[in-house]
């Protein structure tokens, strides 16, 4: 998502470095929001903009070794990652990170006969396009109430790939996870709310 | 080898992400072209990623002008400290 009143980042991290006003504000306007979004979906929303606040001294601090091995909006959401995981950690004895990788099927083994074919197929839903799905304020509810249940870092991959169309190469690198435990997130991620609207669907 | 239908739902997302490695293509195509059921399961994970984009927490907060002036200023107070 490139934002059009934000100079390119060859321009802005000298200016952000020589303490430009001007430049903080267009930054704070350009990704805070996408912050806080992260924020959200890993420590929840009532902390979520004091920890993107956190993040903004942070990044200032940490800018002058800024490497460039990504760009600065992915630098930048790494911090915040990185920031709501610690208060997360220190907050919540309760919430393990490492959940998120959970290694159980995607789908109930008992749908499946021995030869892992469906057994308990999948039913047709009643609506085929997300509006008309999206029309009925309980189904909405119920994939509410599925993505506030679901592993801090299988949220934030949902929110970042799904929500906000980051590539999954930034979404590793943003989390910190390899390509391919990246990839596990987002599919328990999504299975989970598909599940969510399946139930929604049987009754 | 055909994958399993079980197989296809492990991987269904790398498969609508095209993130499927290219030798593992062919038998999903195959196994999709031939069970209903496994592309009724793909086209309803389409149908929920598609649903997770439109949800009214999908879009990032607005940022008021005020939120930000309180920002930048902690901005520049952390830089003096």
């Amino acid at each position: 998502m490139a934002n059009p009143t934000l100079p390119g980042d060859d321009e802005l991290i000298p200016r952000l470095l020589a303490q430009d006003e001007t430049s903080y504000a267009q930054i704070v306007a350009a990704y805070h929001g996408l912050m806080v979004h992260l924020a959200r979906a890993i420590v929840g929303e009532a902390i979520a903009d004091e920890v993107a606040q956190e993040a903004w001294v942070a990044v200032l601090r940490a800018l002058p070794g800024f490497e460039r091995r990504s760009s600065l909006k992915t630098w930048i959401l790494r911090i915040v990652s990185n920031t709501a995981k610690s208060r997360l950690r220190h907050e919540s004895r309760t919430v393990s990170l490492d959940e998120s990788f959970e290694e159980s099927p995607i789908v109930d083994p008992a749908r499946f006969k021995p030869n892992a074919h469906w057994a308990s197929p999948p039913a047709m839903w009643h609506a085929d396009t997300p509006d008309a799905l999206l029309a009925s304020t309980e189904l909405r509810n119920c994939i509410s109430d599925a993505l506030a249940v679901l592993p801090p870092l299988q949220r934030a991959a949902v929110t970042l790939r799904d929500m906000q169309g980051l590539s999954m190469e930034v979404i590793c690198k943003v989390l910190e996870v390899s390509e391919s435990n990246g990839r596990v997130l987002l599919h328990r991620a999504r299975s989970r709310i598909q599940m969510a609207i399946e139930e929604y669907e049987k009754q | 080898m055909m994958p399993s239908c079980k197989d296809i739902t492990e991987h269904s997302s790398d498969y609508l992400d095209r993130n499927l490695p290219w030798w593992k293509r062919p038998g999903y195509w195959l196994h999709l072209a031939m069970c209903v059921h496994c592309r009724r399961y793909v086209e309803q994970l389409k149908l929920t990623v598609n649903t997770i984009s439109k949800l009214p927490d999908a879009t990032p907060p607005g940022v008021t002008a005020g939120q930000i002036q309180k920002i930048v200023e902690k901005m520049k107070q952390s830089t003096k400290e």
